[in-house]
């Protein structure tokens, strides 16, 4: 068995609305954080995960901050870009191709859209007008028609992500809302209100990743897996996006030795809109199934629960600049594991897990999944 | 807003002699997995597929109303998923701007006047 990955070093720009700013200032900060935070000035080879950024964007912001000349790969996966760019990254430390490897995710949405993500015209569902929204909206709808959710329950994961990100200076949003307060906000496609949805978003998110030194409290990648989508059909069982984070989380698993979900004591998960959330803690085994609204409302998944998912504020709060959204999990898990996260740290956590998965490509059950668990040494 | 080009992705559609509006999609040969798309090869599988026609009756699996803008739609309007008696679940729009009733039935009724797949809700 090959000397375990380390996460040297984590580093995020802020996280919200910048359309003032450009992306070569937004990695800037994301990496001049990740390498002070790993005590490196270079790095062997990079990965970028990004998804609406232009052509050239990864030479483009490196070049700026004199990353040249190293191998430079953009890889884009959905709303997984930024993990996807971390389990290359961990896998090119793993296999000794590279020594020393940057994963980048950056994003700026706001100058690329107006509003809500336009969906894509040369995909069939994108083309009928199935805005990101609507998809979620379709698993939702379904959870409370089967009985597996209420809306209150589905307002909860918003209360709870708003309130986790009060502690976290990055977030983009954060406040004390009730679920009425939810579920008051303006209709977005129904039964979802506009608090159940992600925002709008700009920031960059970074990590160093080398061979493990061994040393005390060091955070290694205990075990990584990505895969892609198998279709969605009226044969599925589950709603959209479940299975894939089942099969995924299961390989992520199995890689690190752990039996179940319930082992690891800090998750962050992709909550681009409520449904979300409450699909992937049952989808992960965190929870049982049909029970991830319940466990939302009844404060399992809350900061001090059983299981506390998103201490971060989750993708509704922190904001989800998509290729960045990857890599702000892996930053916030790992520092949970080094204790460093004031108000909203798991106490005592030495398990994390991450996961995003990301699509709208139609008849698959989402792009792609990730999901990493971390581990401090 | 710009128009979009090149080749139109979503389900092509036509009458039957009946009357009946149906997709006209592929079946695996191998699998028998229904497709709505007139795709080289099936996603379950791989396997070559052949020509086969859909609906026009189905039931809803689930409903939504888009109540933001979404460039070439006119908010709000109603989506649903249906899945086509013994074929693939395809994203309709539904006639009127309420969700179609889950596990209710649909019948295809055609393209909407912005080429959209539509469908009304009839029980």
């Amino acid at each position: 068995m090959s000397a375990p990955v380390a996460v040297a070093g984590v580093g995020t720009s802020h996280f919200g609305r910048q359309p003032e700013r450009d992306l070569v200032g937004l990695a800037y900060d994301a990496v001049s954080e990740a390498f002070a935070d790993a005590g490196v000035e270079n790095v062997d080879a990079v990965w970028v995960g990004t998804v609406f950024a232009p052509a050239g964007v990864a030479q483009r912001v490196l070049r700026a901050m004199g990353i040249t000349g190293v191998p430079i790969l953009t890889v884009e996966n959905a709303c997984a870009s930024g993990t996807t760019a971390f389990v290359e990254a961990h896998e090119a430390v793993r296999t000794g191709r590279y020594g020393r490897v940057l994963a980048l995710g950056l994003e700026q949405m706001s100058t690329a859209f107006s509003g809500a993500i336009v969906p894509e015209t040369t995909d069939p569902e994108g083309r009928a007008g199935l805005a990101m929204p609507a998809m979620y909206a379709m698993s939702a709808a379904r959870y409370l028609y089967t009985g597996a959710a209420t809306l209150e329950q589905l307002a909860a994961v918003s209360v709870k992500n708003h309130a986790h990100a009060v502690h976290n200076p990055r977030a983009q949003y954060s406040g004390e809302y009730t679920v009425d307060e939810v579920l008051a906000s303006r209709m977005i496609a129904d039964p979802l209100t506009l608090l159940q949805c992600c925002p709008t978003s700009d920031g960059a998110a970074a990590a160093v990743l080398t061979a493990a030194s061994g040393g005390s409290g060091e955070v290694v990648v205990r075990g990584a897996a990505l895969r892609s989508g198998a279709p969605w059909n009226h044969r599925s069982p589950h709603v959209w996006g479940h299975d894939i984070v089942a099969d995924t989380a299961r390989d992520a698993l199995s890689a690190a030795g752990l039996d179940a979900a319930t082992d690891v004591d800090v998750v962050e998960v992709h909550d681009a809109f409520t449904i979300g959330e409450i699909v992937t803690t049952e989808a992960l085994g965190l929870v049982p199934p049909g029970d991830g609204g319940k466990a939302a409302a009844g404060g399992v998944t809350a900061l001090g629960g059983a299981h506390p998912v998103n201490p971060s504020g989750g993708l509704l709060s922190r904001g989800h600049p998509l290729g960045a959204t990857g890599l702000a999990q892996i930053a916030e898990i790992t520092w949970q594991l080094r204790g460093q996260c004031g108000a909203r740290q798991v106490g005592g956590a030495r398990l994390g897990l991450v996961e995003t998965m990301g699509g709208g490509v139609s008849v698959l059950d989402g792009n792609s999944c990730v999901v990493t668990v971390l581990e401090a040494r | 807003m710009t128009s979009p080009t090149g080749s139109d992705p979503r389900p092509e559609i036509r009458r039957t002699a009946q009357g009946d509006w149906v997709v006209a999609g592929r079946r695996c040969r191998a699998c028998a997995e229904p497709v709505a798309y007139a795709w080289p090869r099936c996603p379950a599988c791989g396997a070559e597929v052949e020509p086969a026609d859909f609906g026009p009756l189905g039931t809803v699996w689930s409903s939504t109303v888009v109540r933001i803008a979404v460039p070439g739609h006119t908010p709000p309007y109603a989506l649903a998923y249906v899945d086509l008696e013994d074929g693939p679940r395809v994203l309709a729009h539904v006639a009127g701007d309420e969700p179609a009733p889950i596990g209710g039935g649909a019948r295809l009724t055609g393209v909407s006047d912005a080429g959209d797949l539509q469908v009304e809700v009839t029980r």
